[in-house]
Order: structure tokens, then sequence, then C-alpha cells
């Protein structure tokens, strides 16, 4: 893994570095998201050896919840909001999830599955 | 605890540095604690956070301080999206054949997920910023904490919406599909990835194999569609309230 750690880190940003470009010239998604999308094109028409990255890819995916907790911290500044809308809050997303993921499994189930378990 | 903070300030140790170490401390024990215990709420994020403000509060350190002392970590935030770029790749190969009805079916949902959170947000709290951050509480943390900051939303909001909505899925998702007869592990892997991202996907992993593949499937690309969607949609939805 150590041997390609550099490499993996260097093709990494050197995708975020495109995609800031590409951020401010065209402006829309996130320059990290055009990133993204730059490494998953750059595997797809083999610019890049899946391989040689995997490795550090599942550690950086695997830790990076921590990135998120400066970020979370900042909920400290919404004492107010929280005391007065908490509930409304979590109802609300409650209510959300639960529509989505009742959308999105009848929608598979009724649309894919069955269609083909007709067809067989 | 104020002593050692003392000693900290005569060596004029940057404050960055310490927080820096403090947070990841924090973060790694929590994630141990998971590790070893299993359990789902037991989640590293949400305990951390929910330690480090009560120790902020208690030694009355202002949260701007904090903020900017881990500035560092939060960087760290544009590589780890990018890094989300090797799981999508993975699961383009797994997804040819069907690719525009799921396509379809994660547009819809991720359509109607943001309609559905922002308009009842709207109503009932009328404050825009909470509306786009409970709009984009389905997808994976980083995305969405980037599409918030440009959508003008809250990151923190963001934050907290994502992890109760991984939560509430991990936890009651297979039930509730089992109950409403959605019982295709293709299905409740979609499903839950769609709406509980990553903490969500996690846990279903453990289920079957088939579960965690089409969960991590979802996520990422219901993340990818609303990146896409969410900016005119947003944009639009706003427009209607004003």
């Amino acid at each position: 893994m150590l041997k390609n750690t550099l490499y993996s880190l260097f093709i990494i940003a050197l995708c975020l570095l495109l995609g800031k470009f590409i951020a401010a010239y065209l402006g829309g998604l996130p320059a990290s998201l055009y990133g993204m999308i730059i490494l998953t094109s750059a595997l797809h028409f083999k610019r890049v050896n899946p391989d040689k990255i995997s490795a550090t890819i599942s550690w950086i995916i695997n830790h990076m919840g921590v990135c998120f907790v400066p970020a979370g911290v900042g909920i400290i500044n919404h004492y107010q909001l929280i005391n007065e809308h908490g509930l409304t809050l979590v109802v609300i997303i409650f209510i959300s999830t639960f529509v989505l993921l009742s959308f999105v499994g009848l929608a598979y189930q009724h649309l894919v599955l069955n269609k083909h378990s007709s067809q067989s | 605890m104020s002593k050692l903070l003392d000693k900290v300030d005569m060596l004029a140790l940057t404050p960055s540095l310490f927080f820096i170490l403090a947070t990841i401390a924090v973060y790694q024990s929590f994630a141990y604690l998971q590790n070893k215990s299993r359990l789902i709420w037991l989640n590293p994020m949400l305990l951390s956070i929910a330690s480090i403000i009560p120790l902020l509060l208690y030694f009355k350190l202002p949260f701007e301080l904090y903020y900017h002392s881990t500035q560092f970590i939060n960087n760290l935030l544009e590589p780890a999206v990018v890094a989300l770029g090797f799981p999508l790749y993975q699961q383009l190969n797994s997804i040819k054949n069907q690719w525009e009805i799921l396509g379809l079916i994660l547009a819809l949902g991720v359509i109607l997920v943001i309609i559905l959170s922002f308009t009842l947000t709207m109503i009932f709290i009328a404050i825009p910023k909470i509306a786009v951050s409970l709009s984009l509480k389905s997808i994976t943390t980083p995305i969405a904490i980037a599409l918030s900051q440009q959508l003008n939303g809250d990151s923190s909001i963001t934050a907290f919406a994502i992890i109760l909505a991984g939560l509430f899925g991990a936890l009651l998702g297979p039930s509730w599909l089992n109950l409403i007869n959605v019982k295709s592990p293709k299905a409740q892997g979609l499903a839950i990835g769609a709406a509980s991202h990553a903490l969500g996907t996690a846990t279903i992993s453990k289920i079957s194999y088939e579960h965690g593949a089409y969960g991590s499937l979802a996520l990422i690309v219901s993340a990818v569609i609303t990146a896409l969607i969410c900016p005119f949609l947003i944009n639009i939805l706003s427009l209607w309230f004003w």
C-alpha cells in the first residue's frame, strides 16, 4: 500500500485541481464534484490503474468521518433554532426519509423485479 | 484540564495543533468504541460533535476559534469527495444494463425528497437556509456539505440532518421495508442507500452482499443526481416561496 500512496494522493490532487479549473470557468457544481467525475472518467477510460489506488482510497473513505466534525460542531451557534424548532426538524427528517425509502423500494420492486419475473 | 490549556497557551503552541489533535483523538476513540460494540447509534461523528460542544462551552472557548483552528481537517473534505469517484467507477459496471430505469427511479426519488423537505421546512420553520440544509439530508455527507455551502445552506444543520436520516434508515429501514412488502435484497439496498446514504448502507451490508452493493450504488448515484438537480430545483422552489 505504501508504495502507491503518493501516487494515489497525486491523482486525487490532480483531479481536484482540474475540478477547480472547471468550476472556475463553468460554475454549476462544486469543484470537488467535478474532481470526482474526472477521477471516475479517468478510471473508466483506463488512464488511471484502479488496483494502484484502491488501498489508499478505501483508507480515505473509511476515515473521512472525522472531516465532518468541525462543521458539525457549528450547531453550537444554533441553540435558539434547536430550542424553538428542534422537534419540527426531527419530524420533517423522519417523514421525508420514510417517504423516500418507500418510494425507491416500491418503484424498484414494481418496475424492475416484477417485470423481470413475469418475463422469465 | 484548564491548567493544561494554560500550559498550551504558555508554550505559545498554536491552538490549531491542539484542536486538530483533540478532534482526531475524540473521533478515533468513538470509532474504536463502535468497532468493538457494533452498535449503529454509537456513531463516531455524532458522538464526537456531542462531546466537543460541551467541552467548548465548559472551557468558554468560542466556536470561531475552534473552527478556524480545525480548518485543516475541514479542507480535507474536498479530496475526500474526489476519492468517492472510485466507488462510483466500480458501480458503473454493475448498472450497465439497467442504468436507465435505475437513474429514473433515483432521480424521481431525489426530486420528491427535495420538494418534500424544502416545502415542509418552509411551511413550518420558514428559514430558507434550513430548508436548503434539510433538502440535502439524504445524500452522503461530503457532497451534501459541498452543495450546502454552494447553495447558501448551513453546513452544521446539514451535517445533523444527514446523521439523523442515516440513523432512521439504518435502524428502522429494513423492518419498515419488510412491513410495506418490499422484500427483495436489491430493492431494500437501493431504498436504504438512496434515503440513508453511507450510514444506512454500512449497516445493511451485514445482511447480505446484494444489500451492500445496491446500497452503495444508490448512495453514489443519488448523490450525483442531487448535485446536478439541486441547484436548479432549489432556485425554482425559492422563487415559489417569495
